[in-house]
């Protein structure tokens, strides 16, 4: 998979925002992940290419962050949280449970319709909703198998995928 | 989305007494409500009525120390850099909070966005820098939107930018993303992460207040640290040192989280004992649950036993008992709980998180977790109490160029130094009465 002009475009126009060039690697990457869901080969190489820098760097600062998909994912990407404080509220029942209902037998294996896919994370920094997970850009709280069933659901009817970041949080974007 | 979740914590008539002083006013991310309570004249105080060393005076006054996890003096570490010689200098802020058990700095971004742009504009007049720059989680969606539109609503009043209210003093905000590392709250593997590398810590000298980002003087401080000042320079550093104790002044916003009845973002002053943080304020553990073991400060603090609720919350009284103050992230556990297990689940954590520079962070966690695996397998053998032991002294001891290794480490080595017999009923015996009475 390769990148559309207008991402390419978006990209060279990332480098004057930034003291460095470096710097725009990561929200380039960004671009990338938002247009394929995942990091290719081809669209690392693009970046290299566009950025002036070498396609060694691009990569490796790729495989450097969780937030990087090398490998396909779903259209929804949950990332449970199940360090220490998630794990006491019961995020691995949790996890157990959200394999079973997207049908996969591993972390990170995409369901056979598309949709779904999840791994366990360290500590998203959400505590005191404990447990909870993060998908389409938004946290959500105080989970049980029940309320995973309502959000599975309600993402089996959202056929249209990924809901664009600014649609994810009406309240940042009112004013 | 928090603006119909429910704020657990320090708000309304149970908020603090200086960074949750407005929480729960409805709508307290909008600057319109923000300046009617008084936002960013403190701003105006810094800005037009002192000289930058009387800011800095004013901070070291208060006696405020970092609340990101080492807790060195936020004055003194501003002091380091060197007088401004015409080249840029920079602020970066440390919004990447990922310590487990700790979620004040999204508290205070979600809710407050406003007090945190209107610290970080008085830190750059007091260092003189005309650009700051947020480095925040890459999993803060949300607080990323809410801060930036504080940032754009503060431009458009006229409260940054070229003319910051009508002075020659341009300054901007700008915000990066992280993109999921640990290592990146360590702040060398920050400015790393921030010039677009990986994310492996640099070796000090020199420090970042001489050669920071892209090379140049930075001041790093802490979302909660930066927050702090609007009130600091509006009632001055004395009313602030009033609160707390001697060597650790003020208040500081705490996440309780785990076994307790109301987890939450509880602002306490600093010296208060943890049982009223855990008992009183939290909610203390579930009906016919004791609390047997937290960690007072992030997963990195050397963890506390159920016994040990009385300590005081300074940072010298944890100090004294062989802990700290760290993140001020409290994950409490009940007497539910294997301590082994829950040790295994944070060295997992610190092996995932080692970014691989330092041989003996690199491999010791690893090794930790095999250890950890077999033991928890029933297949430990004597040997392995003695490997354990082994694998935190080569973990300890600043062995490494960041602390990750050196809190790896501590888990082992304080774990088996105040649960001895669990990890001996685990290794010797091959069972867990913990886990098994928690069955039955």
């Amino acid at each position: 998979m390769t990148l559309s002009d207008h991402t390419l475009k978006e990209i060279r126009e990332l480098p004057p925002k930034y003291p460095h060039i470096r710097s725009a690697v990561m929200p380039a990457l960004d671009l990338v992940q938002e247009e394929l869901g995942m990091l290719t080969q081809e669209a690392m190489t693009q970046v290299a290419q566009a950025l002036q820098v070498d396609p060694g760097y691009v990569e490796g600062v790729a495989t450097f962050y969780s937030l990087f998909h090398l490998e396909p994912v779903g259209k929804h990407h949950l990332y449970v949280c199940n360090n220490l404080s998630c794990q006491l509220r019961g995020a691995e029942e949790l996890l157990t449970h959200i394999k079973e209902s997207i049908g996969v037998s591993e972390y990170g294996q995409v369901s056979a319709d598309g949709l779904f896919s999840v791994e366990p994370v360290e500590c998203l920094g959400a505590c005191e909703y404990a447990p909870m997970l993060r998908a389409d850009h938004r946290f959500h709280y105080d989970l049980t198998p029940a309320k995973i069933d309502t959000l599975l659901k309600e993402w089996r009817g959202d056929r249209e995928g990924k809901k664009a970041r600014k649609e994810a949080h009406p309240r940042a974007g009112s004013h | 989305m928090p603006a119909a979740t429910e704020l657990r914590g320090s708000h309304g008539k149970a908020a603090g007494p200086v960074l949750t002083k407005d929480f729960g006013t409805a709508d307290l991310y909008k600057l319109a409500v923000y300046e009617k309570i008084g936002g960013y004249q403190a701003w105006r105080k810094a800005l037009t009525t002192m000289q930058p060393a009387e800011v800095t005076g004013e901070v070291k006054a208060s006696g405020l120390r970092g609340r990101g996890g080492a807790g060195f003096p936020t004055g003194t570490k501003w002091g380091f850099l060197p007088p401004p010689d015409g080249g840029p200098r920079y602020v970066v802020v440390n919004a990447d909070e990922s310590e487990p058990g700790t979620a004040k700095d999204r508290y205070l971004m979600e809710n407050h966005p406003h007090q945190l742009v209107e610290g970080i504009l008085i830190a750059c007049y007091a260092i003189q820098a005309h650009h700051a720059w947020i480095y925040i989680r890459g999993e803060y969606d949300l607080q990323h939107d809410l801060v930036a539109a504080a940032i754009a609503e503060a431009r458009t009043a006229g409260y940054l930018g070229e003319q910051p209210l009508g002075t020659e003093f341009p300054i901007d905000i700008h915000l990066y993303r992280g993109h999921g590392a640990y290592i990146c709250g360590e702040e060398t593997a920050l400015l790393e992460s921030l010039e677009g590398k990986r994310a492996q810590p640099r070796s000090r000298p020199p420090f970042p207040a001489v050669k920071g980002a892209w090379g140049r003087p930075t001041l790093l401080n802490n979302v909660e640290t930066l927050s702090t000042l609007p009130w600091i320079i509006s009632n001055g550093g004395a009313a602030y040192a009033k609160f707390g104790t001697e060597k650790s002044p003020g208040t500081r916003l705490f996440t309780v989280s785990g076994d307790v009845q109301r987890p939450g973002n509880y602002e306490m002053e600093l010296g208060k004992p943890f049982s009223h943080l855990i008992n009183d304020l939290a909610g203390g553990p579930f009906p016919g649950h004791s609390i047997k073991v937290w960690w007072p400060g992030g997963c990195s603090a050397p963890v506390l036993t159920g016994e040990m609720l009385e300590t005081p919350s300074d940072m010298e009284s944890l100090a004294a008992i062989g802990s700290m103050g760290g993140s001020g992230g409290v994950i409490v556990a009940d007497d539910r709980r294997c301590v082994v297990r829950c040790a295994y689940r944070l060295l997992q954590f610190y092996a995932h998180e080692s970014c691989g520079k330092c041989t003996p962070c690199r491999v010791g966690g690893n090794w930790a977790v095999r250890t950890y695996e077999r033991v928890l397998a029933g297949e430990g053998t004597a040997a392995d109490l003695a490997t354990f032991d082994r694998i935190q002294t080569g973990l300890a001891a600043g062995r490494c160029l960041c602390g990750l290794g050196d809190s790896a480490g501590w888990v082992i080595q304080w774990t088996m130094e105040r649960f001895r017999d669990e990890y001996e009923e685990h290794i010797l015996r091959h069972t867990c009465s913990v886990e098994a009475a928690a069955r039955a």
